[in-house]
């Protein structure tokens, strides 16, 4: 697998995120159903058939005349209500498939107890009159009695028909009361017939107190069976069983929900059984891969030690090679000085022997034999010597040959003079060369004001033998440049060398004049005032593949180049903040080159107007023409 | 000899000491005692109070709850109908509102079954307030005193449901305890005279208790008004409201059955019964007997029973 670190984890975090995600569901699901709610709804239920059992009770201990007050009948409702209520509430909370079914359950045991709290109503009023004429029967009967006797005629007690007939109803009612059957009932009617019948003939106390008892006895007739059937009928409102209805359809859901649980216990266990599988087996493989992993880094130390000594090692050699190198360098970079000087003093030794030939040529046609000769014509001639001056014919030349001698050797030694001076400014160069590349391999600038014709004077002047022999004419135009600040004998040591390149590269041309024109102009560019000296030849050009590696350090085109002369030209141009280039038409067009520098005009001052002979000065605004002897 | 008399004087002495607390236990009679008043929230109550008192929760701010359930007579109205906000006659006697709380359920004919549904029905009957519930709800809130109360005690501010709250919750404080008759029942045998005793000894023996029982003396059942004798055919001009409450159920068994009312107080709310036809207690026990006992009394004991009846009296004072 050939993945991106990043996507390598995308998979394993997928996985753990599924695995998470089974994990969170199976325990919401085994916690998800609370069975506290289910037990708090059945003692709800039970709560509820209590109070009803209770309720139902109290109305048979009313039946009874054991409870003697109906409140017992009454309060159970405001409970009966509340808990109704939450009832109704825990059905809201069931799921909703168990609702539609509980809710009708709940639905029916409402209406149950609405039914129940009808009849125990009823069952109020009517126990209420049945118990009151029931109580009062006994004493009704007393009072018929009382009133018979009141009433009698003679005053005596003497029992009547009428009052066994009382006493018979009295008895029938009670066994009545007790075992209410229908022919009981008739019985009853029959008795109460006879007593109003007999009751006719009897005076009005009596027949009032009868007729009391009589509507007594047919109220406990007509309550006792109401009693009966409501009691039955409370007895028989299915409460209860709506309760346990919905406590078993409860119960269903809670069983259904404890095996769905079990079921997802199950699953948790397998799952959680499978994630302890997983992570006994990443366990062992990272065991192992852990102890790969530490023979490996064993090993790794023990490379890393070996790796350590042979990196100190190379180091070593590394450091001593640098340090050769170094020292190479450096001897190269000396060498490299050495050639730059002795190329430059190579040039300038150029105009020397020019100088010494010249010097030794003068010497050699020198008129000092001459002079000799007329000195030993004088010697032989002491003794008449004024008849020889007088009197000889070659005598009578000699004041004039003197005078002629006198002349040629003072011009001789001017001459000499001059070309001595010469030498010995060559001479100067040189030794300014050497001095300038000991100090500082010629970073150094001396800067002293300058004359750019007599520079350029100079620089044709130490090639004056190369050009007198190549035949070469030569234009020099210095016109509007000023007296600037420069580094002489570098810009000396670079018009020497364009000029010898310039003069070299006419060596093969053949079919058109050798010219070299010299220009220096001062120009204002965009980096300030320069000054642009151009040298021009119209040799053989550079071939345009050339001219980018043209200052580049040993390249040359020529046999017996060492490729020094326009790299140190660059070199020096860049010391002086300035820079050379080289342009050509190509091949056989000839080439300029052109210096370009920063112009630092000496500032003029009343006090130093010039520190050469004006002559000079002025002949620098003629372009003069210097040709070959 | 001396110390044996002396021994039994003390052994007397401890007989009567334990007769002393025997009886200062409450007794058990089919009567009990008004209980303690369930505790309401206060501000409720004051909420209640006042809006007890506000004509302007009926139609045109003639009456209030108080016009016909007045302080001076025991909760009740004093007339045989009450009368409605546009001056017409109500359809029953105004029942008091003293120990109204402890009715199973509200009006002659039980139609509620709380005391805010007896309070929201009432607000709402033509002929008694004749107001509607956004009426009312904009006549109290715009009352700025009532939207701080109602604030206060109800998060939900003014409406028909905290409007019927407050005055139920005033309702349920409106127990009169402290009667001479409960202070027997708590124990006090000497609250009442023995003659009083008498009369609720006849109270019982006659029957009367067998539906002017538990802590109200009645209201926790229904009964039929003419059990032994026909008492509308007797009484004549027979109203709907005679009915009774066939008027709710619809089933014939219902006809002429009315709540039994509370004898507490009953001393206080005279004329009696739904149509107020019994202007005093004499008449009412008379009519008791004839058509609900089916018996007849001696004066004797009619009159006992009338002096045990003001013994139901407690304390009413200042609470309306």
């Amino acid at each position: 697998m050939n993945l991106h670190p990043r996507l390598k984890w995308l998979p394993i975090t997928f996985l753990a995120l599924v695995l998470a995600c089974i994990l969170g569901f199976l325990y919401i699901k085994t916690r998800g159903y609370d069975s506290s709610r289910y037990y708090e709804t059945v003692v709800l239920l039970r709560q509820l058939k209590q109070l009803d059992a209770h309720w139902e009770l109290d109305v048979f201990r009313s039946r009874m005349g054991i409870e003697t007050s109906y409140d017992s009948l009454v309060d159970p409702l405001v409970s009966l209500t509340q808990l109704r209520e939450r009832l109704q509430t825990v059905v809201a909370d069931q799921p909703a498939n168990d609702r539609g079914p509980l809710l009708r359950m709940s639905d029916a045991y409402t209406r149950a107890v609405e039914e129940k709290t009808r009849l125990i109503e009823h069952f109020k009023s009517h126990n209420a009159v049945l118990h009151n004429s029931l109580a009062f029967l006994p004493t009704a009967a007393d009072d018929v009695e009382k009133s018979i006797i009141r009433n009698s005629a003679d005053g005596s007690r003497h029992p009547t028909s009428l009052e066994g007939g009382v006493n018979h109803a009295l008895l029938n009612s009670l066994i009545y009361s007790q075992v209410p059957t229908e022919d009981q009932a008739n019985d009853i009617q029959r008795d109460l017939a006879d007593l109003r019948r007999e009751a006719g003939e009897m005076p009005q106390p009596v027949r009032n107190s009868i007729d009391i008892f009589c509507a007594h006895v047919q109220t406990v007739l007509r309550e006792q069976p109401a009693v009966n059937a409501l009691l039955n009928g409370i007895a028989a409102v299915p409460t209860a069983s709506r309760l346990d209805e919905f406590d078993s359809r409860l119960a269903k859901g809670q069983r259904d929900a404890d095996s769905l649980m079990q079921t997802y216990r199950k699953d948790l266990f397998i799952f959680a059984a499978g994630l302890a599988g997983l992570l006994l087996y990443v366990g062992v493989k990272l065991i192992r891969s852990h102890a790969i992993i530490q023979r490996v880094n064993h090993e790794l130390v023990a490379a890393n030690e070996t790796l350590e000594q042979r990196v100190q090692e190379r180091t070593r050699e590394l450091r001593e090679t640098q340090s050769e190198l170094v020292a190479t360098a450096r001897q190269a970079g000396m060498a490299e000085i050495a050639t730059n000087v002795l190329h430059n003093v190579g040039n300038v030794l150029n105009s020397v022997n020019v100088s010494a030939d010249l010097i030794s040529t003068r010497l050699r046609e020198s008129k000092v034999p001459r002079l000799a000769d007329a000195a030993r014509l004088i010697t032989d001639h002491t003794h008449d010597l004024a008849q020889f001056l007088t009197q000889d014919e070659r005598g009578k030349h000699f004041p004039g040959y003197f005078d002629k001698i006198a002349t040629a050797l003072s011009a001789e030694r001017t001459a000499l003079v001059e070309e001595i001076h010469n030498l010995t400014k060559g001479i100067d160069h040189i030794r300014e060369i050497v001095a300038t590349q000991q100090s500082h391999a010629g970073t150094t600038c001396l800067v002293e004001p300058v004359q750019v014709g007599d520079l350029l004077e100079d620089a044709l002047r130490m090639n004056a033998a190369s050009v007198a022999r190549r035949q070469v004419a030569v234009s020099k135009d210095c016109s509007d440049v000023p007296t600037v600040l420069l580094d002489k004998h570098l810009i000396l040591q670079i018009l020497i060398n364009l000029i010898a390149n310039a003069l070299q590269a006419m060596d093969g041309v053949v079919d058109r004049a050798h010219r070299l024109t010299l220009k220096a102009q001062a120009r204002s560019g965009e980096e300030g005032p320069r000054l642009c000296i151009e040298v021009e030849d119209t040799g053989e050009g550079i071939a345009s593949d050339n001219l980018p590696r043209l200052f580049t350090h040993g390249f040359t085109t020529r046999k017996s180049g060492h490729g020094f002369g326009l790299h140190s030209c660059a070199l020096a141009a860049r010391a002086m903040g300035g820079r050379i280039a080289a342009q050509s038409l190509g091949s056989g067009q000839g080439a300029t080159f052109t210096l370009d520098l920063p112009l630092n005009e000496v500032p003029v001052s009343p006090g130093s107007v010039n520190h050469s002979d004006g002559a000079e000065v002025d002949t620098m605004h003629v372009p003069t023409t210097v040709a070959a002897h | 000899m001396k110390y044996g008399r002396l021994v039994v004087l003390l052994g007397l002495y401890g007989f009567l000491g334990l007769s002393q607390w025997a009886a200062a236990a409450p007794l058990n009679e089919p009567i009990k005692p008004l209980p303690a008043v369930a505790n309401q929230d206060p501000a409720r109550v004051v909420l209640g109070r006042q809006l007890f008192h506000d004509p302007r929760l009926s139609a045109n701010g003639r009456v209030s709850c108080a016009s016909c359930h007045r302080a001076d007579h025991g909760g009740a109205d004093a007339g045989v109908r009450s009368v409605g906000f546009a001056g017409q006659a109500t359809g029953v006697n105004a029942p008091t509102v003293l120990n109204a709380a402890l009715n199973f359920r509200q009006f002659w004919n039980g139609r509620a079954d709380t005391l805010e549904q007896q309070v929201n029905m009432v607000i709402q009957n033509p002929v008694e307030m004749g107001s509607v519930w956004a009426d009312v709800v904009r006549k109290v809130s715009q009352d700025e005193s009532y939207g701080r109360a109602f604030r206060a005690a109800y998060p939900e501010g003014v409406t028909p449901n905290t409007i019927q709250n407050a005055i139920a919750s005033y309702e349920r404080t409106l127990l009169t305890p402290n009667s001479r008759f409960d202070r027997y029942l708590r124990g006090d045998t000497n609250a009442i005279s023995t003659r009083e005793k008498a009369g609720y000894l006849k109270f019982k023996q006659y029957g009367c208790i067998a539906c002017h029982q538990g802590v109200n003396v009645g209201g926790n059942m229904f009964q039929k008004f003419g059990v032994m004798g026909d008492y509308f055919a007797a009484r004549g001009e027979s109203t709907e409201a005679d009915l009774g409450r066939y008027l709710v159920t619809r089933e014939p068994a219902d006809e002429h059955v009315f709540k039994v009312p509370s004898l507490r107080n009953v001393a206080l709310t005279a004329p009696y019964f739904h149509d107020g036809s019994a202007k005093t207690l004499d008449a009412a026990v008379d009519v008791m007997f004839r058509y609900q006992l089916g018996r007849v009394a001696s004066l004797e004991d009619k009159a006992a029973i009338i002096q045990f009846l003001n013994t139901l009296t407690g304390d009413v004072g200042g609470k309306l």
